[in-house]
């Protein structure tokens, strides 16, 4: 009795592990040509650290917008970083610019005209941190850095922004 | 900022910034199988809304780890607890306290608590990366930051 159970168990066990096996030479067999297929896109991405986020070009003002994004994970670790921000816009030269809009004092998100009073600025509503239109802080104001920079590069018409870049104080 | 080493240290230096406190108050439960994917998922998607609300925040606002209870649980006893926590938070010297919270049996013992009620209506039991359900938390956080914001 005892005999039999084991023999049976024993060959759900082989049967498993064979099953796994060709489980993992079946993946084998489908990834390689799916991977060949995006591998230029992923050698972008990990290179350069480039994402595309969504907006074209044409559509970027001399007025800056929001744009939000997340950063791919494999997994969905949402607590480390599902999202990423930045306040997008065309420079008197007709440059994109994409700065970060994490305050340099102590991390809060600024916003373009987030305060009546201060037309033409970026505002911090945590201390009332500002900073002109480029980035730059505005002295007085709790910030010593101006914002970062975001990477970037366009392709196609396309946005892809990198990392942001910290920048020396004003 | 978070409870974590590289935000207490900054805190410490900067303690005169940071007046604000949230305590996310999250029941758990293992007792009741039908019930066990919706609680666990408002769990998780409390804690995505919490990480945007903190990223939107953090110069001014610390986020303790979270309040946890037994959802069955009778909330006077919880109430006293909780009040602990709070006398421990005013060593320092915060001016704000909320808590943040789906359970609407807060609600009940609200005036008996040292802060302020956020209460939350969940969100639909979906992918928790999907769009909608990213739009919607995006959307919640800016209303619930300006709510916290209108205290300072
Ligand atoms: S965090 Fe922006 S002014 Fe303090």
């Amino acid at each position: 009795m005892s005999d039999k159970k084991q023999q049976v168990s024993r060959r759900q066990f082989l049967n498993y592990t064979l099953t796994g096996v060709g489980g993992f030479m079946a993946a084998g067999l489908l990834v390689s040509p799916i991977r060949m297929a995006i591998d230029p896109v992923l050698k972008e991405t990990s290179n350069g650290e480039l994402v595309n986020v969504g907006v074209s070009v044409d559509d970027i003002t001399t007025e800056p917008q929001r744009i939000d994004w997340t950063v791919n994970q494999v997994d969905g670790w949402y607590e480390s970083e599902p999202s990423r921000s930045a306040w997008v816009f065309k420079d008197d030269n007709g440059d994109v610019v994409a700065l970060s809009p994490i305050c340099t004092h102590l991390g809060c998100v600024v916003s373009w005209e987030g305060s009546d009073q201060h037309p033409n600025q970026f505002f911090c509503p945590c201390h009332d941190g500002r900073y002109e239109k480029d980035g730059t802080n505005v002295p007085g104001t709790p910030p010593l850095a101006p914002l970062a920079v975001y990477e970037q590069e366009i392709k196609d018409g396309i946005l892809f922004l990198g990392n942001p870049i910290s920048r020396k104080g004003a | 900022m978070k409870w974590r080493k590289n935000d207490m240290e900054q805190y410490v230096k900067a303690k005169e910034y940071i007046d604000t406190v949230i305590i996310p108050l999250i029941p758990f439960q293992m007792a009741k199988d039908q019930e066990l994917s919706k609680d666990s998922f408002q769990n998780e998607a409390l804690a995505l809304f919490l990480t945007e609300m903190e990223k939107e925040l953090s110069g001014r606002l610390l986020l303790t780890p979270n309040y946890h209870y037994i959802k069955s649980t009778n909330l006077e006893q919880e109430k006293g607890r909780l009040n602990l926590w709070i006398a421990n938070i005013q060593e320092q010297p915060f001016n704000h306290i909320f808590f943040i919270t789906f359970d609407p049996k807060w609600k009940k013992v609200e005036r008996e608590l040292d802060g302020s009620l956020i209460w939350l209506p969940g969100f639909p039991t979906k992918d928790l990366l999907s769009n909608d359900v990213l739009q919607m938390v995006r959307g919640q956080v800016t209303e619930i930051s300006e709510l916290i914001r209108s205290y300072w």
